[in-house]
């Protein structure tokens, strides 16, 4: 064996795609290994811009620089900063490692030297054959060993991101009130305590329209609380997409109240969740985080080739709905379909179902964190599973 | 040089060092489109066998050993049996088939390519598409003719898969050995 400079800290590496969902993911995992396992973790992130959106205090001209115990470094090409290879090394969703990385680990192998424990993370899904696949290896031309960290559902995945206070902390705040004082904190108006809440994170789709034509002619005032971004797309004959959009701005058409947030940090975010009646939430983070609010929520899946997320989206209202109310679940499972094909008029009635089933899917949002968890988050597992490879 | 979602049972790939044959292929979908292949593989130096996980974009060098063509002949426990156009026969390992075994059938015409390593039969790939019989499949539930619509159905071999809602049972069909995915029908 040969003497190495080994060191034990963890290196994430993330190629930002969407703008808050890769990035989301991986600051989420970044900040608790660090908070909660007192790991030195360096986050390598390809795009810093964007990733100021949900960590406003970032410099995104500075190459090195800390926040909540995290280094965060810029992954430019070629890479300028120094890597050294440290405990784990961690891909994020598939992303290519940059060639310096793969050099230096190659050669740390190939002279007999400790390499890290290299973890390809996915995507979560809830699909059946996520089992057999976490933590199978993924055998290198180098000879180096690769393996797949799958999170999911079941006590035989890797698990789901949920720091260990985060439920507690929520439960308290719903128990407080504290939605409305939240909402006039982010700049948001005339939102009154009976008034039904909705908040929008979606990719383009044209249930929206119809939904908004629906909330605007009923009798129950809705605020629909959406950032500047993909969603105002859909929302063209409410709001003129040619003019000047600014966090704040509100834009009322009959029982319909749409507000433009303010973009804020991943804390601000699930207060927002958990302030809302309802959840419109996308990809991957947000989703998850829609779960964590308790709160019914319907999910905008990434669309894929083939209508192959709708897959996606079956396995995990299978699980979701496992314990629900048959015409419950039938309602709410009905809801997310057409909302992802884009239904328009077909979506109006159950959009109603869901509605009058609102205490029931609050309830059955409630019980689910626990059961979702099983015996331990994504973190714990991971942490665990670094100890035994 | 292949992608790992182009590789198929029967081939054999260099990995660390070593040459594997692959035995089974199983492609999923992770987000964003991309595809996971997962596979069994035998060690043909160790003789030991281990399942492994690539992204589909993976590269990996495919190994171009001796092959030949030829045709199933008949089974014999562990063994099945191919023979060239010159009547050698070769034996080949069911384990070493993988899938392939699920569409091997007695009297089956397509032509196969045995591998060789070191002398020996290791594997076999099978045609790219095969035609087999459905031997078993419910009814047409929803009178579907769009082929959108699938069921399970049980084909000459034993081997289940999906079929469109049109097929009918004693239908001949076309299946890619890939994908295990059925085509159309024949």
């Amino acid at each position: 064996m040969h003497n190495h400079t080994h060191t034990p800290h963890w290196d994430i590496f993330c190629a930002v795609v969407d703008n808050y969902g890769d990035i989301g993911v991986t600051w989420r995992l970044a900040k608790q290994l660090a908070k909660e396992y007192g790991l030195a973790v360096n986050l390598w992130v390809d795009d810093l811009a964007s990733f100021g959106h949900i960590l406003p205090a970032l410099d995104p001209k500075c190459p090195t620089q800390t926040f909540e115990g995290v280094c965060i470094k810029h992954w430019d090409l070629p890479l300028s900063q120094d890597y050294q290879p440290g405990e784990v090394l961690i891909e994020a969703f598939a992303c290519e490692l940059p060639p310096e990385v793969l050099c230096k680990i190659t050669k740390a192998h190939q002279a007999g030297d400790k390499v890290p424990v290299w973890l390809n993370l996915e995507y979560l899904s809830a699909e059946d054959w996520v089992e057999g696949c976490h933590g199978l290896p993924s055998l290198q031309r180098s000879g180096l060993k690769k393996q797949f960290y799958f999170p999911g559902f079941t006590d035989k995945t890797g698990g789901l991101i949920c720091e260990s206070d985060l439920l507690a902390t929520r439960q308290r705040w719903q128990e407080s009130e504290q939605r409305l004082n939240y909402f006039t904190q982010l700049g948001l108006s005339g939102i009154a305590a009976d008034d039904t809440v909705i908040s929008l994170f979606s990719y383009e789709t044209a249930s929206l329209e119809a939904l908004c034509q629906h909330w605007s002619q009923g009798k129950q005032q809705v605020h629909l609380l959406v950032p500047i971004g993909r969603s105002l797309n859909s929302l063209a004959t409410f709001i003129d997409p040619q003019q000047d959009l600014a966090p704040g701005q509100r834009f009322c058409h009959g029982k319909l109240a749409i507000h433009l947030l303010p973009m804020t940090d991943q804390q601000g975010y699930d207060r927002l969740l958990w302030s809302c009646d309802v959840n419109i939430v996308r990809g991957e983070d947000s989703f998850l985080r829609a779960q964590w609010a308790a709160k019914p929520f319907i999910w905008h899946i990434y669309p894929q080739e083939e209508d192959y997320h709708l897959i996606k989206l079956e396995a995990f209202m299978a699980l979701y709905c496992h314990n629900l109310a048959p015409e419950v679940a039938d309602a709410w499972k009905a809801l997310n379909i057409g909302f992802n094909q884009g239904s328009q008029e077909a979506l109006l009635p159950l959009w109603q179902q869901v509605i009058t089933a609102h205490a029931a899917l609050t309830q059955h949002a409630q019980k689910w964190p626990d059961e979702a968890i099983n015996d331990a988050d994504l973190a714990t597992r991971l942490v665990q599973f670094v100890k035994n490879s | 040089m292949k992608t790992a979602h182009e590789i198929r049972p029967g081939n054999v790939i260099m990995l660390d060092g070593s040459p594997w044959v692959v035995q089974k292929t199983e492609t999923t979908r992770s987000g964003r489109n991309a595809a996971i292949v997962k596979m069994k593989l035998k060690n043909l130096l160790q003789d030991s066998s281990t399942e492994t996980t690539f992204k589909g974009e993976d590269k990996m060098e495919d190994i171009i050993l001796d092959r030949l063509d030829c045709t199933y002949s008949y089974f014999a426990d562990p063994m099945y049996v191919f023979m060239d156009a010159e009547y050698n026969q070769y034996d080949v390992e069911a384990d070493n088939l993988g899938d392939a075994a699920a569409y091997i059938v007695d009297g089956m015409e397509e032509q196969c390519q045995v591998t060789f390593y070191e002398g020996k039969a290791i594997s076999v790939e099978l045609p790219t598409t095969v035609v087999r019989e459905v031997t078993y499949t419910e009814p047409s539930a929803r009178g579907d003719t769009s082929g959108k619509v699938m069921k399970p159905a049980t084909i000459a071999g034993g081997a289940t898969l999906s079929v469109a809602d049109f097929v009918k049972t004693g239908d001949m069909i076309e299946i890619d050995t890939r994908t295990h995915e059925f085509k159309k029908r024949a």
